[in-house]
């Protein structure tokens, strides 16, 4: 067993203290998961572990102003029970109901996960197509940015040393708007994805009864793409995101492109998966080739389509 | 240097001296003996080192120890001794169900089903299943632990996972 | 026929109380005072010469009490093939051997003292293909033996195979391959080896093998200078088997020498990590197969020849061409049979024993080749096998007598559960497949003994206690002995307890393999049992005033059938003889093992008193776009001759093919330059409770003549078609065939994408 010493922070400014006082031979632990697995494995070697679990305050899911606000503190669990998650930000749902275990999801938070900054991390896809921004605190009080650009490479984030991860501001969604993710692994739980990718969808509502008839009907995903071609739907805004397939979970601009403002076809949603399988770029990796990642980045996004305009017509019904 | 933590462990308020770099799960086995609770992989990826903490079904071996203060933990030997027969019926069921082979991983398998059980009384097959994906089992398959939770639940009943003979 | 009161029944596995009370005891949890724990470390190249081996630094750490390499050790080999040492002197072979070792007072001075110790090597090229490595000029993994090409004779000739070629009507060949799989025990290795101040060593363990552990224990210590001192194997309770713990190993040899050089106990364990990178997995093999038929579909002949890449030091994996012979020459009827096997040294890990022994490889390129002959054949795949089963009464080619076999029942069962005819041939992304097994079901007389003995006592109180050589490794060999035993003497299944796990105490067996325990050591329990009842028929005849064969023995009371008023409690009846001038106490011991014979020189021979049959069937759904496989239904239906516990039986089907669906579909090691890539649950995987398939198991029961109350073994069937039977159902959803395992999303997309591009 490494050692290291295991000091309690009752505040976020005690935080920061403790960070500063300790420099480089502290490391930041909320729920534990991946820092406990990092120091057992020797990729951390930290003289102290500064806990944030006891901060009051940092575990929330509210609505605010036009935006949802998720504290860092958020277990995975509490997300993943949340009905406004579900209700309104299914992309960050999916990702939840099926990250590590249920154990694994009692006492991870959705903040460590993004600070850990994995390729693959399951909640970064989402937050991505939500045009999630961050919350910091540091020494020198607290900022916001894109999370976007808080992901500078694996393992790596924006957080300078000194600095505390609040939590998320999510924009809330207008009525005819919907996001799904899509964990592409190997077996139904306890895995990480091969490829993750997120979509979230804004579309007017024209003539959508052809594919509502459709999904009705329990249609293959083929025969529901051909409805779509009969229905008339305009998507106003498309967001796609990608995980484990870039250094950094990634948002795919060039592909989103090709629909935005388009009525949605198959044949759209076909050039956008292409688009963005290029956008893209996977590795070889023991988990999965980066042939394999391309294809799935350039089949899935039809499949996501379909899901949030799903759950488009399923509110509207409500 | 040690530190001193106090916590409620099956039922009881005990305190420890202990390391601050310990996990729970080397609390459970070398300080108080529980030995129920299996270090199966270290890594948290494979859940036969499952207790119950605050209510909630957490992987030991990635619970810092001093994280336990203040807490409420319960442990496979617990639910034992604080049922009435020395046997609590989600132990019973795995019993009489089938569901211990090697008998590894039920203590971790018996308590998530223990977390699952206290907050949903009746879960379908699906919530069963998802409640025990953080339990790797080698010998069973998972078909006879599922018939033995759906036992256990509150008027459970067997059945969906086919058998017959 | 009478009956069964207690046989037949679903009761529940012994030990399952403690076990799911936290109470049992496994070999991690055991502690002996003044233990000290022991750490091994590992080679750094999977070839190398060892130039320096400097252990000061680790010695002079407070704490550290003992630090070994081969060159402070005295010269141990062990392996059937005797390639092998505890601690490798001279160079190291792959990269899990084993170079030096502490015992310290705690785990964590033992991991520091790990490394501190400072090897120096030279690297050598090295190989990592078996086909490479039998080249010429390839480098030498054994230089002593001048060739990396194993001296095993596996070869089997049955009949004239050239003979049938020129008569077949029909003939398919292709390869086959499978990758190295692990147990995944979810119990880690593990021992503490223990000696008195005489030099008699106690060895806690989790052998599968107690007896033969033993006797290798005991070469060992010759060379220690304790030639004919006393080695005493105790089991604690078993994490797991599967067939990992059938040989014995490099560290158990490690912690016996540790605890020697120390004078204290020495514990080694496994974590994780270790188990996956520096135990035995499953063996692989190129597998080249070709089969024929006549037009009438009989098959005409089956040739098979093997590499199997026998990694950097031998055990049990070389052996496993002997137990692949048996589907190849003996599922299915075929009157001409070749085989041929190639053990090959590479740098890469070395293979042992796991559940199957070979059958699941043989079988995954037979089964899959028969579905590929009935095809060009013309005929539908549930026919050909049907056509092509076999019949209770036959000898096959390899000499093995069937008795019961219910082959075809269960092939109609799975073909009725299926829905065989309506869903078969849509070629529409759904399919069905099946595959069938033979295995050895009475016993396996792969050493000279298949024997096994038990000690029947029974206590002044009528409680019985059973000693047997058996062991359990969660299958419920303690339970269906007290069931069988408890059947027999007419007591209460919790009236009779099982000892075993202690070679100081229980008589001899040959060790948890092939199937066997249900069938040797319940028979062997019978054998005891009825001698304990004439016994007692004895007494209770002086007693009742009644003849001996007019005697009956239930619910705890002895009786006559022809003047039921004649009764006694049974316990009254044993103190009574007990407690009195010349008393007497109920004993008796018997050693069952049956009148099958080895294998000759030219691998034939009946080597096992039954044959277990089975078929497995499965319902797939391939996705096109990304190649995934989901299982819609999955049928295994199993010849068990009798279901002494079905219930156990069930787990053991059900355990079996969630292993080999494992097998089939998402399992193998990663390796690059023999190092294992994907030592951990997250990268290995092995299948959780949500992938579980709708299963529905069969138990056919046609009852075995040679068998406890007509029973059959079922350890290891339960994961030998399944591979076979989804590769079956894949090609026929989808009209591809992967032909190495395991069948990957990525396999299956790049064959459709060949296909459509005008591939093959």
């Amino acid at each position: 067993m490494k050692r290291y010493d295991y000091i309690k922070a009752r505040s976020v400014d005690e935080a920061i203290g403790l960070l500063k006082e300790y420099g480089p031979r502290a490391m930041l632990i909320a729920g534990g998961t991946d820092v406990m697995v990092g120091v057992k494995q020797g990729k951390f070697s930290p003289e102290v572990l500064i806990s944030l679990r006891e901060i009051e305050g940092l575990n929330y899911i509210k609505a605010d102003q036009g935006s949802l606000k998720i504290g860092a503190l958020t277990t995975h669990r509490e997300l993943e029970r949340s009905a406004v998650i579900a209700e309104r930000f299914g992309a960050l749902k999916d990702a939840v109901d099926n990250l590590g275990s249920v154990q694994i999801r009692n006492v991870a938070t959705i903040g460590g996960n993004i600070c850990n900054a994995a390729p693959s991390a399951d909640t970064a896809p989402p937050l991505l197509v939500h045009d999630a921004e961050v919350e910091i605190k540091g020494p020198g009080g607290e900022r916001r940015m894109p999370l976007e650009d808080f992901f500078l490479g694996p393992g790596k984030t924006a957080l300078s040393p000194e600095e505390v991860l609040l939590g998320f501001s999510l924009p809330w969604p207008p009525e005819h708007a919907a996001s799904a993710y899509w964990k592409h692994s190997r077996r139904q739980a306890m895995d990480l994805p091969i490829l993750g990718v997120a979509m979230y969808l804004e579309v007017e509502l024209r003539d959508p009864d052809p594919l509502k008839r459709a999904q009705k009907e329990g249609a293959s995903v083929e025969a529901q793409l051909e409805a779509l071609g009969e229905s008339d739907i305009l998507c106003r805004e498309i967001r796609l995101a990608l995980g484990v397939a870039a250094p950094t979970p990634i948002r795919t601009k060039r592909a989103e492109e090709v629909l935005k403002g388009q009525r949605l076809t198959k044949e759209g949603l076909i050039e956008l998966g292409r688009v963005a399988s290029e956008e893209a770029q996977p590795r070889d990796t023991i988990r999965g080739a980066a042939w394999y990642r391309r294809e799935m980045i350039r089949v899935l996004p039809k499949r996501l389509a379909l899901r949030c305009l799903e759950r488009i017509f399923r509110r509207e019904e409500r | 240097m040690k530190k001193r933590i106090s916590f409620v462990l099956n039922g009881d308020r005990v305190e420890a001296d202990v390391e601050p770099h310990w996990t729970l799960l080397k609390l459970l086995r070398d300080v108080f003996e529980l030995t129920g609770a299996k270090e199966g992989c270290g890594m948290g990826e494979c859940g036969a080192c499952t207790v119950v903490v605050d209510g909630k079904a957490v992987v030991s071996c990635l619970f810092p120890v001093m994280e336990v203060e203040g807490r409420e933990v319960w442990t496979v030997e617990g639910l034992a001794e604080r049922s009435p027969e020395g046997l609590h019926p989600i132990q019973r069921a795995f019993v009489e169900k089938g569901a211990v082979q090697c008998g590894f991983c039920t203590p971790g398998m018996i308590m998530s089903a223990k977390a699952l059980l206290d907050e949903n009384p009746h879960p379908t097959e699906e919530e069963i299943k998802t409640a025990i994906s953080g339990n790797i089992c080698r010998c069973t398959g998972y078909v006879q632990i599922i018939r033995a939770i759906k036992a256990a639940a509150e008027g459970g009943e067997d059945g969906g996972v086919e058998s017959s003979r | 026929m009478e009956e069964l009161r207690v046989v037949g029944k679903p009761v529940p596995k012994k030990d399952a109380y403690e076990k799911a009370t936290g109470r049992a005891i496994y070999i991690h949890d055991l502690k002996l005072p003044g233990m000290l724990y022991g750490k091994i470390l590992w080679s750094r190249y999977p070839h190398a010469r060892i130039v320096k081996i400097d252990t000061s630094k680790a010695e002079r750490l407070p704490g550290v009490k003992a630090v070994l390499t081969g060159y402070n050790i005295p010269e141990i080999r062990f392996g059937f093939y005797k390639d092998n040492t505890p601690l490798k002197k001279g160079k190291v072979y792959a990269m899990r051997d084993e170079v030096a070792a502490v015992a310290a007072t705690d785990p964590e001075i033992a991991e520091e003292a790990i490394n501190l110790i400072e090897v120096e090597y030279e690297p050598l090229p090295a190989v990592f293909d078996p086909e490479e490595a039998m080249k010429e000029g390839a480098p030498l993994i054994h230089e002593e033996h001048g060739t990396n090409v194993l001296k095993l004779p596996w070869k089997l000739v049955c009949g004239d195979v050239e003979e049938a070629k020129k008569g077949s009507a029909h003939i398919v060949e292709d390869q086959f391959r499978v990758t190295w799989v692990t147990h995944c025990c979810m119990g880690t290795s593990g021992c503490i080896a223990h000696f008195d101040p005489q030099g008699n060593l106690t060895f806690y363990s989790i052998t599968q093998i107690p007896y033969l552990a033993q006797r290798d224990f005991q070469e060992a210590l010759k060379a220690l200078g304790l030639g004919g001192k006393k080695v005493r194997i105790v089991q604690t309770t078993i994490g797991g088997g599967f067939g990992s713990k059938l040989d014995t190993h490099a560290y158990e040899y490690i912690a016996i020498l540790l605890a020697w050089k120390t004078r204290r106990p020495v514990k080694i364990v496994f974590t994780r990590e270790e188990e996956f990178k520096y135990t035995s997995p499953r063996q692989p093999a190129i597998i080249r197969i070709s089969q024929g038929c006549d037009r009438e579909g009989r098959l005409t002949f089956r040739e098979v020849h093997m590499i199997l890449d026998n990694g950097a030091h031998t055990s049990w994996g070389a052996t496993t061409p002997s137990v692949m012979m048996m589907p190849i020459s003996s599922l299915y009827k075929v009157p001409n049979v070749l085989y041929t096997a190639k053990c090959v040294y590479t740098n890469n890990t070395y293979c042992q024993a796991m559940r199957g022994y070979g059958n699941p490889q043989a079988t995954f390129a037979i089964e899959c080749s028969m579905d590929q002959l009935a095809e060009a054949a013309g005929i539908d795949p549930m026919e050909f096998r049907l056509i092509n089963a076999n019949e209770p009464g036959e000898t096959t080619p390899q000499g093995f007598k069937v008795s019961s076999c219910a082959l075809k029942e269960c092939i109609e069962e799975v073909g009725k559960r299926l829905g065989w005819k309506e869903k078969r041939g849509k070629r529409n992304g759904r399919g069905v497949g099946m595959a069938s097994l033979i295995h050895v079901g009475g016993g396996a007389r792969v050493y000279k003994s298949d024997g096994c003995g038990t000690i029947i006592k029974v206590d002044d109180f009528g409680k019985v206690d059973v000693f047997t050589g058996a062991s359990d490794i969660g299958q419920g060999a303690d339970t269906v002995i007290a069931q069988a035993v408890a059947e027999e003497l007419g007591v209460p299944v919790e009236d009779v307890t099982v000892i075993m796990n202690d070679t100081d105490v229980c008589p001899w067996d040959v060790g948890v393999h092939a199937s066997r325990t249900t069938f040797i050591a319940c028979n062997s329990a019978l054998g005891a049992a009825r001698k304990v009842k004439a016994e007692i028929f004895k007494l209770a005849a002086l007693v009742l005033n009644e003849p001996e064969d007019e005697l009956e023995l239930k619910d705890r009371t002895v009786f006559s059938r022809r003047d039921p008023e004649k009764r006694i409690d049974l316990g009254k009846l044993l103190r009574g003889a007990h407690y009195r001038s010349q008393g007497k106490m109920i004993m008796a011991e018997y050693f069952y093992d049956p009148d099958t014979v080895m294998l000759g020189k030219d691998f034939k021979g009946n080597f096992s008193k039954a044959y277990a049959y089975g078929t497995h069937g499965v319902e797939v759904e391939v996705d096109t776009e990304t190649g995934q496989v989901k299982i819609l239904k999955y049928v295994a239906a199993h010849d068990v001759g009798k279901a002494i516990n079905p219930m156990l039986i069930e787990g053991q089907i059900y355990g079996g093919a969630m292993m080999g669906i494992g097998y089939a579909l998402t399992e193998q090691m990663i390796f690059v330059e023999g190092d294992m890539k994907n030592a951990n649950f997250l990268d290995y995987k092995i299948l959780t409770a949500k992938d579980v398939p709708p299963m529905e198991s069969v138990l056919i029961e046609p009852w075995e003549e040679y068998g406890p109350f007509g029973a059959k073994g079922i350890g290891e069937p339960g994961c030998v078609p399944s591979a076979p039977a989804i590769a079956n159902a894949i090609y026929d959803a989808i009209g591809v065939r992967i032909k190495d395992l395991p069948i990957t999303p990525e396999k299956i997309l790049k064959a459709l994408k060949e296909k459509e591009g005008g591939g093959a």
